[in-house]
């Protein structure tokens, strides 16, 4: 909708991801170190596209066995019961705290998923160059980058339940498998959505003869 | 949008010497593949843990909830229920068990399953944990070896755990009396084995009740060994004074059985699981040493045989040798007559034993001829049937054998089935005991003494007589007199007052007359009265009913 904006690297210039300083490469196509911070120079970030596709399709794949695997097994002298988050939910539900139950729905269930659309629809459109509003995209990004920190929240709660409720032998709660897979779906959406470059979603206006590896 | 640079050819790519890179696939997809292969990795190990899923049908779901009931053996955790719902016809539950994959092996076919709750009974206090736990379902692997998902639960726990070491036996008894599963079995008073299962036998006139005795002791039961209800108190009075005898106090309130071997009993083996014993009502039948050999005989009476009931005994010398078993009439075509029939059945060993006949080898004893030859020898003596009263109170009566030495020679038919022996009417032969008794007592009148002492009595009243007509005479002479002056005197005092009192309108006889005709009107009354009573007896209690026109 807007007309395509100049960007550095159209320009001929680099920017350092560090500090900022705008420079000109060293030589056309290798842009060599910063001259202010000395780190390394890119035009874009290095294969970019894969790497947060590799994490991404990671992240989909623990993103299955987190909901399927409990994540705290709780012990008391009559029973051993284990609990997956649609679990927690339901129980948080059915106890009538459904406020509660939103929080953790969200926060567990529909913030990761959410994420993970997010990243593979970037994706899709900077690697098909589907024109659109470049504004909201980035929004979209910023979003995703911002809210990757709080899903940890069921990984906080378990820890804590672990290491509060251990009244031996009446009542222990130990960590179940589903939580290391639930923590990993956060820290990879983290990672790619790190990984990503999103100076990519202004390229998509500008023609394809742009020599950036990606 | 053309590039509308200043240079024309230097934007025209050079050729490369070497052949363009492929999209080289970065090291960063060993995260992706890792993940894959964890994940997988713990997909296959949780399919192939997997325990198989069962289904265990019972009567109600007491207890039982989904996720929450542990299926236990040996207090050991096998498997979880997932699912309680009812059965499509909804009579009974239908519960579903996650069972681990370690315990796979033990569905077999006769694997038994129940719910385990606290139980209080007066034999015992079982699954106290459960108070604590919840309950829980147990289990008890099998014997077989087919595996099997679907199993119906046992309403209680099984008595008898297959590991549980010792042996069953099956008694037979008439009714179940005071016992119940887990009614204790007694050894020398000593608490070893338990009931674990009844039931009616087939054909429904017994009742079977299987009883479990523990490992150490199993081997005291024996092929001979009798077992009795010790439930209850014994309390004899004998001459060492009252006697009460209890297994135990829980026997007391719960009942039980008790076994031994009878103190006769020589030769024995130690008895096969599941042998049938016949269950005693007390410990002195249970000793009593059994008749082996019966021989029966019928008798046939010319008298009423009233007060003789079946199980009446058949005595010989005061000492019982059999026993009535049936008492009938039996109507003879011959004489169009009926007549009671009453069979006895003789245990030969009793008395031939004692008698100490010729007859030395057991199988000689055990054999219905012997008894015949030996019945045959005394009945050519005179030996009669014949009924006597044995409670003159209850009117019972017994069948005695005695031996009538002058009775006519009777020929009786040895080679029936069941020889017909030969009886003694009891009324004439009483009669003619007691005339015997009457005479013997006669006899042992000492008529001369008493004709002696006759004759000096009659002396001494001679002498009294003559004394009295010496002195008393002349003084009842002067009495008569005076009482005939007496009664002179009376005389004319009565006809002097005859006016006053006998005359039609003497005031005492007026008053005489009012009193019959009082008497006769009562005496109306009083028939009238027990004419109402004879047509309506009711009135005594319930008094006179007012009658409605």
């Amino acid at each position: 909708m807007s007309s395509p904006a100049l960007t550095s690297q159209k320009a001929g210039l680099v920017r350092c991801e560090t500090c900022g300083l705008l420079s000109k490469p060293f030589r056309p196509n290798i842009p060599g170190y910063c001259p202010r911070c000395g780190y390394r120079l890119f035009f874009r970030r290095h294969k970019t596209i894969q790497y947060t596709w590799a994490l991404i399709i990671a992240a989909a794949i623990c993103y299955i066995p987190a909901n399927v695997l409990p994540v705290l097994t709780r012990m008391t002298i009559t029973y051993t019961k284990e609990d997956t988050i649609i679990d927690g939910i339901l129980a948080l539900y059915l106890e009538g705290s459904w406020h509660l139950a939103l929080i953790v729905l969200i926060a567990s269930i529909i913030i990761p998923i959410a994420k993970l659309v997010a990243l593979a629809y970037l994706l899709c459109i900077v690697q098909f160059r589907s024109r659109g509003a470049n504004i909201d995209r980035m929004r979209l990004y910023r979003l995703t980058d911002f809210v990757g920190r709080w899903s940890m929240l069921d990984v906080f709660v378990v820890t804590f339940a672990v290491a509060l409720v251990q009244l031996q032998p009446f009542l222990t709660a130990k960590p179940a498998p589903g939580v290391l897979f639930f923590a990993a779906v956060v820290v990879l959406t983290m990672l790619a959505a790190k990984t990503f470059d999103p100076r990519l979603i202004w390229d998509i206006d500008t023609t394809r003869e742009d020599g950036n590896d990606r | 949008m053309e590039m509308t640079d200043n240079n024309d050819f230097s934007q025209i790519p050079q050729a490369t010497p070497e052949p363009r890179k492929r999209i080289m696939f970065s090291v960063v997809w060993i995260i992706p593949i890792l993940a894959a292969v964890v994940a997988l990795g713990i997909a296959i190990d949780r399919f192939l843990s997997e325990g198989p899923t069962i289904t265990i049908v019972f009567k109600t779901a007491e207890g039982v909830e989904a996720g929450k009931t542990f299926i236990k053996y040996k207090d050991v955790n096998i498997g979880q229920v997932t699912k309680v719902k009812l059965s499509k016809d909804y009579h009974k539950v239908v519960i579903t068990a996650k069972i681990d994959k370690s315990a796979e092996g033990l569905l077999v076919d006769d694997a038994k399953f129940w719910v385990v709750q606290p139980r209080v009974t007066l034999s015992g206090v079982s699954g106290i944990s459960t108070l604590l736990s919840g309950n829980y379902i147990g289990f008890e692997a099998g014997k077989g070896s087919t595996l099997r998902n679907d199993f119906q639960g046992l309403d209680i726990p099984p008595a008898v755990m297959e590991t549980e070491p010792g042996r069953q036996f099956i008694l037979q008894a008439p009714t179940l009396g005071s016992l119940g599963i887990g009614s204790p079995l007694y050894y020398r008073q000593l608490n070893v084995g338990r009931v674990v299962a009844y039931d009616l036998s087939k054909d429904g006139k017994s009742v079977m009740i299987r009883v479990f005795v523990n490992k150490p002791y199993d081997s005291y039961v024996t092929e001979e060994t009798r077992f009795w209800q010790s439930s209850g108190l014994d309390v004899s009075l004998g001459a060492n004074g009252l006697t009460v005898k209890t297994q135990s106090v829980l026997s007391l309130l719960i009942g039980g059985i008790a076994f031994e071997v009878p103190p006769f009993v020589k030769e024995d083996r130690p008895a096969e699981a599941n042998a049938i014993y016949n269950l005693y009502a007390d410990k002195a039948t249970a000793m009593a040493q059994e008749d082996g050999v019966i021989v029966n005989y019928v008798l046939y009476f010319d008298e009423s045989v009233h007060g003789l009931v079946p199980s009446a005994p058949v005595t010989l010398h005061g000492l019982s040798i059999g026993e009535v078993t049936a008492v009938g009439l039996e109507y003879s075509e011959a004489n169009a007559d009926t007549r009671p029939r009453v069979d006895i059945a003789l245990y030969p060993e009793r008395f031939l034993k004692r008698a100490q006949l010729s007859l030395h080898t057991t199988d000689q004893i055990r054999n219905r001829n012997a008894c015949n030859t030996f019945l045959r020898r005394l009945v050519s003596r005179g030996l009669r049937a014949q009924l006597r009263s044995g409670n003159l109170l209850l009117g019972q009566r017994f069948i005695t054998f005695e031996f009538f030495p002058k009775s006519a020679p009777i020929h009786v038919d040895w080679s029936h089935e069941t020889p017909t022996l030969p009886v003694t009417a009891s009324g004439l032969v009483d009669l003619e005991a007691k005339v015997n008794t009457i005479l013997v007592k006669m006899e042992k009148i000492p008529y001369t003494e008493i004709g002696e002492e006759l004759k000096l009595a009659l002396k001494y009243m001679n002498e009294t007589v003559k004394k009295l007509g010496e002195d008393i005479l002349p003084e009842a002479k002067q009495t008569m007199t005076d009482l005939r002056r007496a009664i002179a005197a009376a005389e004319k005092i009565l006809q002097s007052g005859e006016q006053n009192l006998v005359g039609t309108d003497a005031p005492a006889q007026q008053e005489l007359r009012e009193a019959l005709r009082e008497i006769a009107r009562a005496a109306r009354a009083v028939s009238v009265f027990t004419e109402y009573l004879e047509q309506n007896p009711s009135a005594l209690i319930r008094g006179k009913i007012p009658k409605n026109p």
